[in-house]
């Protein structure tokens, strides 16, 4: 009896020496600290992230979650130390109400003050809510400029808006359309509205609604209307392009995959500039990345550390932009061959230079559906551009005082 | 020797032991209608909002007062469209359920187990799947098959959902073809429960089978679709999506203005994210609902008797 006690407690410091390499978690659990991340992407991008994590196993396993409806689970559970993941990958643009909810940590707290300094200053724009850094971007994706090569000729990119007009005119018959877009989604309108100098809303949370800008722009962009389809929603647009109906769009970037596998021979162009001001369309960009919860720091901070600090290395970066075909954040990207030889890749980085990171600000939230209906009683319902305006910045004032 | 339990007592007895059989039952339905309902209502007298998320405070009505703001003008032409909404739905559905329900009841009829399983196939899909499938398989104004046809047999381009009437149309044709298959089960089931023998006498006394159908069978089905109505009625009633995802959704609006009380509500208070404000509202549109429920019971009641 006494021979299978000693034994017993021989095999016992055995398995502790083994579990003595693995990382002890600032809880004070010994073992292998599992991070989950939840996220809405597509599995190749996953893959990417999974694979080049996995120089951090055994000691930190790190899970990804396919969330559906993440950004309300987030409100639900953010605050949870149980169920709140320790990460989230998303867009940048609710950084602002899960800043203001109090759920998130300025990623400066776990990296450094500099900790960004080597990205592209697009992202970091984005990713910043009053003066604080909530995100390490990964990639950002911008809307572009697209033509069907079968169609538009070189010498045909329009190189302003008057330009894109005429060649409606001419080619928009039997069916066919010289340019489709989605006309009265706020997202898409947004880079009109920033060629005529305005915007959807100002950085402390006013709405421009009623701005002359903003009018100016409806009033405009009306003609061009008047030669798209009736519906503009994102399956009819990407349906007549990828069919060879219309001539030109302007998507996104993760719309490139599609058209391809259709057959298409998809050109990438610059924005056309608006001629009445000399700015071209200057579309929103969303930038993609990891934001670090509150709640699970004080658990898991070294491991968390340790995984962003694996993901930000420059190769993850390229991976990414690979598959997704979107735009690296890492600015020392842009001088590897493999990104400068990708034209999707560096038309977005010229797009870059004149994007802006869609707002992140809470008021925000509520600027999607009143732009929306106020485009849609302008665009669809032949409203007066000024008493829609009016209209569209009451209800937007009267929704953000409901915010409070 | 035992002494025998008075009436009153076995009645107390029976009481406790009918409260304990349906104990389980009773914590279900507290914690899934009655808990979220409370919680709701205390919800609605605080400031929850982002700003306050985790740290809010009780602030008595004032949720109230600012909710009652958004009953505005817009509330009651909202609320206009919702009774409309709720009757002209109401209707098509009891008389075409009742039409179809007949023909399915139809002596010899063959193959009658097929119609039932394809009448019933509205209702096995996901709402949002066939919402979405009618405004783009049908009413799309590209590649609608609606649309297609009309085309080919006018020449004309209809838009379908881009004004108000037509809007509403399309959307009680979409809200029909997902209800129906409800209604015409209860109606099928309730004309089987009915003894053939008040036919047979009737059709010895001469009726027609239009009296016939007045005088027998609506009379006998009215108290086994009663409840179905009823369930029907608030389910049209505070119907968001079929009008929200065929005109409103953002990204794909249509152009039509038709907004019932709950999309109305919606979009003049739900985005806001401040839920203190929202279950204010929440919980003044429950108290409509339960108002409208007694009065319709009254109706149902003094119709009975």
């Amino acid at each position: 009896m006494r021979k299978f006690v000693c034994a017993l407690m021989a095999f016992s410091l055995l398995l502790l020496a083994g579990c003595s390499g693995n990382q002890t978690n600032q809880a004070g659990q010994s073992g292998p600290v599992t991070i989950t991340v939840w996220h809405d992407k597509e599995d190749a991008i996953i893959a990417v992230l999974e694979e080049a994590l996995k120089a951090l196993e055994p000691n930190i396993h790190v899970v990804f979650e396919k969330k559906t409806g993440m950004t309300e689970s987030l409100k639900l559970v953010g605050n949870d130390r149980n169920t709140a993941p320790d990460m989230y990958l998303f867009a940048h643009d609710k950084i602002g109400v899960y800043a203001e909810m109090g759920i998130l940590t300025p990623i400066t707290e776990l990296l450094g003050d500099d900790a960004l300094a080597g990205y592209v200053p697009l992202t970091v724009k984005g990713v910043t809510y009053k003066e604080h850094v909530y995100q390490v971007p990964l990639y950002f994706e911008t809307l572009l400029f697209m033509y069907n090569k079968k169609y538009m000729a070189h010498s045909d990119i329009p190189s302003t808006t008057e330009e894109l007009y005429a060649y409606m005119q001419r080619k928009t018959k039997y069916g066919h359309y010289g340019f489709v877009e989605q006309h009265s989604t706020p997202y898409y309108a947004a880079g009109w509205i920033h060629g005529f100098g305005g915007s959807l809303i100002t950085n402390t949370g006013v709405p421009c609604l009623d701005s002359s800008q903003v009018k100016a722009t409806l009033a405009y962009h009306k003609k061009f209307v008047d030669y798209m389809p009736g519906e503009t929603e994102y399956a009819t647009v990407n349906t007549l392009f990828i069919e060879g109906m219309a001539h030109t769009t302007i998507a996104g970037p993760w719309f490139i995959p599609t058209v391809r596998e259709a057959g298409i021979d998809v050109g990438i162009a610059p924005m056309p500039v608006v001629d009445e001001t000399g700015l071209p369309l200057a579309p929103y960009s969303g930038i993609q990345g990891l934001h670090v919860l509150k709640v699970k720091i004080q658990q898991n901070k070294d491991s968390i550390i340790k995984v962003l600090e694996v993901l930000m290395k420059p190769e993850v970066s390229v991976a990414l932009a690979k598959v997704s075909g979107c735009a690296p954040a890492v600015e020392s990207c842009y001088t590897l061959e493999e990104v400068i030889s990708d034209p999707l890749i560096m038309a977005m980085k010229q797009t870059a230079e004149i994007a802006i990171p869609m707002p992140n600000i809470p008021e925000m939230d509520v600027m999607w559906t009143v732009t929306g209906n106020l485009l849609t009683n302008v665009n669809m319902s032949g409203q007066d551009v000024d008493t829609a305006a009016s209209n569209a910045q009451k209800k937007a004032l009267e929704l953000i005082e409901a915010m409070k | 020797m035992m002494r025998k339990a008075s009436p009153k007592q076995r009645r107390g007895r029976q009481t406790a032991i009918a409260y304990l059989v349906s104990a389980p039952s009773l914590i279900l339905i507290s914690l899934i209608v009655v808990f979220p309902i409370l919680y709701t209502g205390y919800i609605s007298l605080t400031n929850m909002n982002t700003y306050h998320w985790f740290d809010f405070e009780i602030i008595g009505l004032r949720n109230y007062e600012r909710a009652v703001l958004v009953f505005d003008s817009g509330f009651l032409s909202a609320l206009l469209m919702t009774v409309l909404w709720t009757g002209v739905n109401m209707a098509l559905q009891l008389v075409i359920a009742f039409l179809i329900a007949n023909l399915l009841n139809i002596r010899h009829l063959p193959l009658r187990n097929v119609y039932k399983t394809v009448l019933m196939f509205p209702w096995a899909m996901p709402g949002y799947v066939s919402i979405l499938l009618w405004k783009i398989g049908m009413f799309n104004s590209q590649f609608g098959l609606l649309t297609q046809w009309m085309e080919a047999l006018s020449g004309l381009t209809v838009r379908w959902l881009q004004n108000d009437l037509s809007a509403f149309l399309c959307c009680t044709v979409v809200n029909l073809w997902l209800a129906l298959p409800f209604m015409i089960m209860i109606m099928d089931g309730g004309l089987k429960s009915i003894d053939r023998s008040y036919y047979e006498s009737a059709i010895l006394d001469g009726a027609t089978p239009l009296q016939q159908a007045v005088s027998i069978t609506l009379p006998c089905l009215k108290p086994i679709i009663g409840p179905s109505v009823m369930i029907t009625l608030f389910t049209t009633f505070k119907q968001f999506d079929v009008i929200y995802l065929m005109t409103q959704q953002v990204g794909s609006q249509t152009g039509a203005h038709i907004h019932t009380i709950i999309t109305y509500a919606y979009e003049n208070a739900f985005i806001a994210n401040n839920y203190g404000y929202s279950s204010a509202i929440s919980i003044m549109i429950f108290v409509l609902l339960i108002v409208f429920a007694q009065l319709t019971n009254r109706r149902t009641r003094e119709v009975n008797a």
